[in-house]
């Protein structure tokens, strides 16, 4: 990750030092740092402490929270999944990922300090991405967020070799901010988080969907259904896992109602329409397909809708009596 | 005997012609994770090849230092839209590792400061 430039010393001092320089200005003074107006104090004491063992960080921060979430597991066990020799690190993306394929649904926070404070206040450790480095030479680092006391400025973290971290918390909130703002909790399948924002958490429960964990991904999507019940997104979610397990008659029922909520989705009037299809109802099919048609005409999903009514038009069946009727 | 060898001849080109093909996907559908994406990224899902994302996200594994027999199950457990992101960035994207950023900090501390002339500790340094 160095990035070796041969310039004269006192020219890359300099430069180092305009650039931290730079980076104090963003640093917040300590006193200013907002948890969203609520008297703070919080520490999970129960979080697990794994120490890291060489630039492992990743599979042991990733391993606290998990086991936080009731699974059973160790920094070593991820290693083969999260752990990039070639980058001496762990990438965000595999970290989500290992979390998935475990179960866990990876929930990433908004970017704002009380939002991890509303996760420990639930009792859920935090996991989060610093960037501890200067200028040119990036340092990231992944820590577990398990308490914050505001009246004394600081935050505990198990972090590293340090099972116990106390840091100045405007300290830690640059270095985090330095890293994106990147913080993620580990939650089983059909829990919510503290603070739960529609198209994350959809997000996150899709993840389940397209990596065939249907289960969870249900579970998932059912809570979001009674948390949003007038979003179509959860229905949607929901009618494309009946589709995906072959029960068309619940499929096509969810897509109805998603469209029912917004009448205007074109992906679940577009699988409504595959679904009408596959029932033996090609008619009511290409009535909606055509509905979807019109709205998906210039966007990304002109293509799906396209092969939909292409598959309609190659059926020569007639539709059953059993089709529905509206 | 033959027969033995000849089904494990089979079960083998079979898994090999398995490895890495994506999930079956019906023709028309949807799935809920394009559905959630912000229409930007929706336009990029459908323009992205996820099939050469994968297989570049594979050979960077590879380039990278993970062991073959773990590559496969790593690029299975991600999503077409992170296999795109990551075909773009794994060289470069935040990968979190060390705790010694400390002891770096301090120096850069110290050797700014020596610039600046504020102290005077590196009189040895050229």
């Amino acid at each position: 990750m160095l990035s070796p430039r041969r310039r004269p010393l006192p020219a890359r001092a300099l430069a180092l030092a305009v650039l931290l320089l730079l980076g104090a200005c963003a640093t917040p003074r300590p006193g200013t740092v907002d948890w969203g107006g609520l008297p703070a104090a919080v520490e999970l004491e129960q979080t697990p402490f794994f120490p890291q063992q060489d630039d492992q960080c990743g599979p042991a921060a990733l391993a606290t929270v998990l086991t936080s979430s009731g699974l059973s597991v160790t920094p070593a066990d991820l290693v083969a999944e999260v752990y990039l020799p070639g980058r001496r690190g762990s990438l965000q993306a595999e970290m989500v990922a290992a979390a998935r394929s475990r179960g866990r649904l990876p929930y990433r926070l908004p970017p704002q300090p009380e939002a991890l404070l509303a996760e420990l206040e639930a009792g859920r450790p935090v996991l989060v991405l610093q960037q501890l480095g200067v200028g040119p030479w990036p340092l990231w680092h992944y820590a577990v967020l398990v308490g914050i006391d505001a009246a004394r400025e600081r935050v505990l973290l198990r972090s590293g070799v340090e099972q116990r971290l106390e840091m100045k918390a405007s300290r830690f909130l640059a270095s985090w901010q330095r890293a994106g703002s990147w913080a993620l909790v580990t939650l089983r399948p059909g829990e919510l988080p503290a603070r739960p924002l529609l198209e994350p958490y959809m997000e996150a429960a899709a993840g389940f969907e397209a990596l065939e964990r249907f289960a969870d991904a249900e579970l998932a999507y059912a809570a979001a259904a009674a948390a949003w019940p007038g979003s179509a997104l959860p229905r949607l979610g929901l009618a494309n896992v009946a589709f995906a397990r072959g029960d068309l008659r619940r499929a096509e029922s969810g897509y109805r109602a998603a469209v029912a909520l917004d009448p205007r989705n074109i992906v679940a009037l577009n699988n409504r329409a595959e679904a009408l299809l596959r029932w033996g109802c090609p008619a009511q099919a290409l009535r909606v397909a055509g509905e979807a048609q019109a709205l998906a005409a210039g966007g990304p999903f002109e293509p799906a809708v396209r092969a939909t009514l292409a598959g309609i038009a190659a059926s020569a069946e007639l539709d059953r009596a059993s089709c529905p009727s509206n | 005997m033959r027969i033995f060898t000849r089904s494990i001849v089979l079960g083998v080109c079979a898994a090999l012609l398995n490895l890495g093909s994506p999930p079956v996907a019906q023709a028309g559908m949807i799935g809920t994770l394009e559905a959630v994406a912000a229409p930007g990224r929706a336009a990029d899902l459908a323009t992205v090849n996820a099939a050469l994302a994968r297989r570049q996200v594979r050979e960077q594994f590879l380039a990278l230092g993970v062991r073959p027999e773990h590559i496969e199950a790593r690029v299975a457990a991600l999503t077409d839209e992170e296999l795109r992101s990551l075909a773009r960035q794994v060289g470069d994207a935040p990968a979190g590792g060390s705790a010694l950023a400390v002891i770096g900090v301090v120096f850069l501390v110290l050797l700014i400061l020596e610039a600046v002339g504020v102290i005077d500790i590196f009189k040895k340094f050229p």
